[in-house]
């Protein structure tokens, strides 16, 4: 995802901020280049939003620099900066209308005279699909619309970079979701780099070229969101995007860089070593399998591959799919797998006996 | 049932409440110089007695210009305060604030002397309608601040972060977001301030000099009962002004209310 | 720029972030006011009490003379006690009965009448103070409303004379002028309970009286604190009331001050009684908060 040439337009470099005794962020450094959908990913007081109101100028960083199309944006006050923002309660003027909102930041603009202005003012509002609602009363407006106007109102300014926070979280799921592909869609029309701070690994996946996952005001990785999903770097990453099981693993080093492995509950394997993300090291680890990559086989059905047995302690029947908790012979703690409900395939009950095909290509294993 | 209880000693309340202000207008159309039952007839001649007293018009346009620049300076200095206190942490805030705060329930007779000593004994200025104010100031910030916190807590930081993403700067936001935001705050904040400057007596009545509020030239009306009935119609006159002037500043903060978008939670203060 | 440049404050500014620089400077001016026009004159006060006065001349010699003088002579004592227990009584009548109005407006009336019931509760409160206790003077007199209204339907044969002119008038009169005062803070209080909890106690098999008692009470109990510090701690020093109303047996502590400050030309004296005043005041209120946090201890 990564072209090296594409123009970096966002350069962090060791950024460090203290709020008295606590350490907001601990020594950020990353780039992201021009045109990128990029996301924030962690779980709430992990700085992601810290991190973008540095970006954006709201905060002074204790030490480290923020570079801006190449420029150090020390000193520069947020209303001199070439990003704009869309707040996570909109910031929509109460006291203004729709129009004066969206041409809040055209009054310095001189070199527009009024037709001008309004022109933009209707451009920009065509583009979030909003064509005719100028002269409304900000207050008038649902949240959807809300969340245009704030979109309308930061783009018409043509950033060099749109920062969004939590943008969608106020939203209903159904309008969430519409919203989602609506943003990705508005996007790549415009062409400018959007950087996304979020909670929701979700929404994070669906939208992002690429993502950072932070924690404790570090950055734990930063990756496509496929290579994020497929292959986590810690534990902490792997639990938090999506669901991964994780078994006791016995590590032992083979021939050619390849790797050794006796799972409990799975038996023995050999991966190839780009699957151990971390330093690797002969000894005790835990082998991280997602759900999704192992299969419930029902009788008559076989695998080719790998088969492991066990037992059928829970399960949660969600229409679409189902999830079980199955107990591996060997195994203390049980799996999570989840099925697609085929047509014709039978979901199993409690306490049934479950053969399981799985696929050492999909494993990660963490060295401890 | 417990409702309907509760209702009738409401209501019974609500007229200890307005007992004394319902004599009011029943007085001063009384044509009887004395002021006690049974009224005699009807009469408008205490209020047209009210325009030729000379010292009562003076007396009026010295509390008015006493009242107008308390409710300004008031304002101002509850601004400044409630904005700090609303946005910022900072250090001593509750010692600071409670300072400020503090004239909200001290005695008034304490700050009425402390002021004169301090002037008078210690400074050796003339006592004028200027010490008045200061002290009127020094009284109704505090109110100033109660209307005007709740004004700036009613507003979202972001509001003002985001004039700032969109290239105002610190001032322009202020002028162009904050102000309007906060302005019918600001407006109840003005309306308050300057009725209890108008009405205040026990500080006017230690600091004033040659030149007597209206409480003050009240007060000293009061030991004449040849002057009571025209106290009357004074006194109808103001009620009807504080209820009108009241009422603009309760419609100023419901605006206020409806703008932000907030729920209405009830009256000042 | 905003925030470099605290006066003769280069030290105290190290170390505090932007955001706290910026507050100190936004609240100085109001603070700098107050603490001119408040805290400098409370201390002048104070030191003044420790002076002496001889016609217009001060003798700035420290000396206890003015609080010896405020212990020994009796009329002193019987003033500063007499105005506590005014104060005393006019708080309990007061807030027993503006809880019931809170409580009535809180839990009963309809949501969108409440800032009506509200507004109709203050607006007798903006209305000239002066006037409204000269119009109790008027209703309680020897021929005021309610001995005339009372001999006119035959209930007394004479007119009452212990309505007007002594402590009782004072505190009904006073009762009457912070009635707002009381109430809206325990309405503020009322407010605030979460409905949820009132059903979850009435869940939970306690009666509407214990409901009260166990939760409601308790919870509204900072609302209640509030308005009796708020009702004690100016009617402790109120003027006008017992000089209208009160007559030689209401007379209280203000009027005394006022008396020695401007009659007598003794501001030290004046002062000293303001002193003792205050500090009996605020000893009183930290007794009053000091019970309350036992009984909602022993509650808990």
């Amino acid at each position: 995802m990564t072209d090296p040439n594409r123009r970096q337009i966002i350069s962090l470099r060791d950024v460090q901020k203290h709020y008295g005794s606590y350490h907001a962020l601990r020594g950020i450094t990353m780039d992201i280049a021009e045109g990128e959908f990029f996301s924030l990913l962690g779980p709430s007081g992990c700085g992601k939003t810290t991190l973008l109101r540095t970006i954006a100028g709201f905060e002074d960083v204790s030490s480290g620099h923020v570079l801006l199309d190449g420029r150090d944006m020390e000193g520069v006050p947020a209303n001199k900066r070439p990003t704009n923002m869309v707040f996570q309660s909109y910031a929509i003027f109460p006291h203004l209308s729709v129009a004066q909102n969206v041409g809040f930041g055209l009054r310095k603009r001189s070199d527009l005279d009024k037709s001008a202005k309004s022109a933009l003012i209707a451009e920009a509002l065509g583009m979030v699909g909003l064509d005719g609602y100028g002269d409304r009363s900000a207050q008038a407006l649902s949240g959807g619309q809300r969340q245009r106007v704030a979109l309308a109102r930061a783009l018409i300014l043509k950033p060099k970079v749109l920062l969004l926070d939590e943008p969608l979280s106020a939203l209903d799921k159904k309008l969430r979701e519409q919203m989602q592909t609506e943003l990705r869609r508005l996007q790549r029309h415009v062409g400018i780099t959007f950087i996304l701070v979020t909670h929701d690994q979700e929404e994070a996946l669906i939208m992002s070229d690429r993502i950072a996952v932070m924690f404790e005001g570090q950055i734990a990785q930063l990756a496509s969101p496929q290579e994020l999903y497929r292959r986590p770097v810690t534990q902490q990453v792997a639990n938090f995007i999506g669901v991964m099981n994780f078994l006791p693993v016995e590590i032992s080093m083979g021939q050619g860089g390849s790797i050794d492995l006796d799972i409990a509950g799975l038996g023995r394997t050999t991966i190839d070593s780009a699957q151990c993300p971390g330093a690797i090291r002969p000894g005790l680890g835990q082998a991280g399998l997602r759900p999704e990559t192992m299969t419930l086989l029902v009788d008559g059905e076989d695998a080719d591959g790998h088969l492991a047995e066990g037992q059928v302690e829970e399960l949660a029947y969600y229409g679409d799919m189902t999830y079980y908790d199955v107990l591996l012979d060997g195994a203390t703690v049980p799996v999570t797998i989840s099925m697609k409900n085929l047509t014709g395939r039978q979901v199993l009950d409690r306490g049934a006996r479950a053969r399981v095909a799985w696929d050492p290509r999909a494993l990660v294993v963490f060295a401890e | 049932m417990k409702g309907r209880g509760l209702l009738i000693y409401a209501v019974l309340y609500l007229i200890f409440l307005y007992a004394p202000i319902i004599l009011l207008p029943l007085f001063a159309f009384n044509s009887s110089t004395i002021i006690a039952f049974p009224l005699e007839g009807f009469t408008f001649d205490w209020f047209v007695q009210l325009r030729e007293v000379e010292a009562l018009h003076d007396a009026v346009r010295n509390s008015l210009f006493i009242a107008v620049l308390t409710a300004v300076f008031s304002t101002i200095l509850g601004i400044c305060a409630a904005r700090a206190s609303t946005r910022y942490v900072f250090p001593a805030k509750a010692g600071i604030m409670g300072m400020i705060m503090l004239p909200l329930v001290l005695p008034e007779i304490i700050v009425a002397v402390s002021l004169l000593v301090v002037v008078v004994q210690i400074l050796d200025f003339p006592l004028s309608a200027w010490t008045v104010i200061a002290a009127h100031t020094l009284i109704c910030t505090p109110f100033c601040i109660a209307v005007l916190n709740s004004s700036f807590q009613n507003l979202d930081a972001s509001l003002e972060e985001a004039a700032i993403d969109l290239g105002e700067t610190r001032f322009s936001t202020f002028r162009l977001v904050t102000l309007p935001l906060v302005m019918p705050g600001v407006i109840a904040s003005l309306l308050i301030s300057f009725t209890i400057s108008l009405d205040e007596f026990i500080i006017a009545f230690f600091l004033t000099g040659s030149e007597p509020t209206l409480p003050v030239y009240i007060w000293s009306l009061l030991r004449f009962p040849r002057m009571q009935p025209i106290i009357m119609a004074l006194g109808t006159i103001l009620v009807v002004l504080s209820i009108v002037l009241l009422i603009v500043a309760e419609y100023a903060r419901r605006r206020g209310v409806a703008k932000a978008g907030k729920a209405d939670t009830g009256g000042f203060l | 720029m905003i925030g470099n440049g605290i006066p003769g404050g280069g030290d105290i500014a190290i170390g505090f972030d932007k955001n706290a620089r910026r507050g100190l400077l936004l609240v100085s001016p109001t603070a700098l006011y107050a603490l001119a026009l408040l805290a400098a004159p409370l201390g002048a006060i104070v030191l003044f009490s420790f002076w002496t006065q001889d016609f217009l001349t001060v003798d700035t010699t420290p000396t206890l003379n003015n609080y010896r003088e405020a212990f020994a002579n009796p009329l002193y004592a019987l003033l500063m006690g007499r105005s506590l227990l005014i104060s005393g009584a006019v708080t309990v009548v007061t807030v027993l009965l503006a809880f019931p109005i809170a409580y009535y407006v809180s839990f009963y009336v309809n949501p969108r009448h409440k800032s009506l019931w509200l507004f109709l509760i203050t607006i007798p409160f903006w209305t000239s103070y002066l006037i409204r206790v000269f119009l109790w003077k008027v209703i309680l007199g020897f021929n005021g409303v309610i001995n005339s209204s009372l001999l006119e339907l035959g209930f007394i044969e004479e007119p009452l004379t212990f309505i007007l002119y002594n402590a009782n008038a004072v505190v009904i009169t006073l009762a009457h002028a912070f009635a707002p005062f009381a109430i809206l803070p325990i309405f503020v209080a009322l407010e605030r309970i979460d409905r949820s909890l009132l059903e979850a106690s009435r869940d939970l098999g306690e009666g509407a009286i214990r409901t009260f008692f166990r939760v409601t009470l308790p919870i509204a109990m900072p609302g209640v604190i509030g308005a009796i510090l708020i009702v004690f701690i100016p009617t402790v020093g109120d003027y006008v009331t017992p000089r209208l109303v009160g007559g030689p047996e209401g007379a209280m502590i203000a009027n005394r001050i006022q008396v020695e400050f401007l009659r007598l030309n003794n501001a030290p004296m004046g002062a000293a009684l303001a002193v003792i005043a205050m500090v009996l005041v605020t000893f009183v209120s930290l007794v009053i908060v000091g019970l309350n946090r036992l009984w909602l201890g022993r509650k808990s």
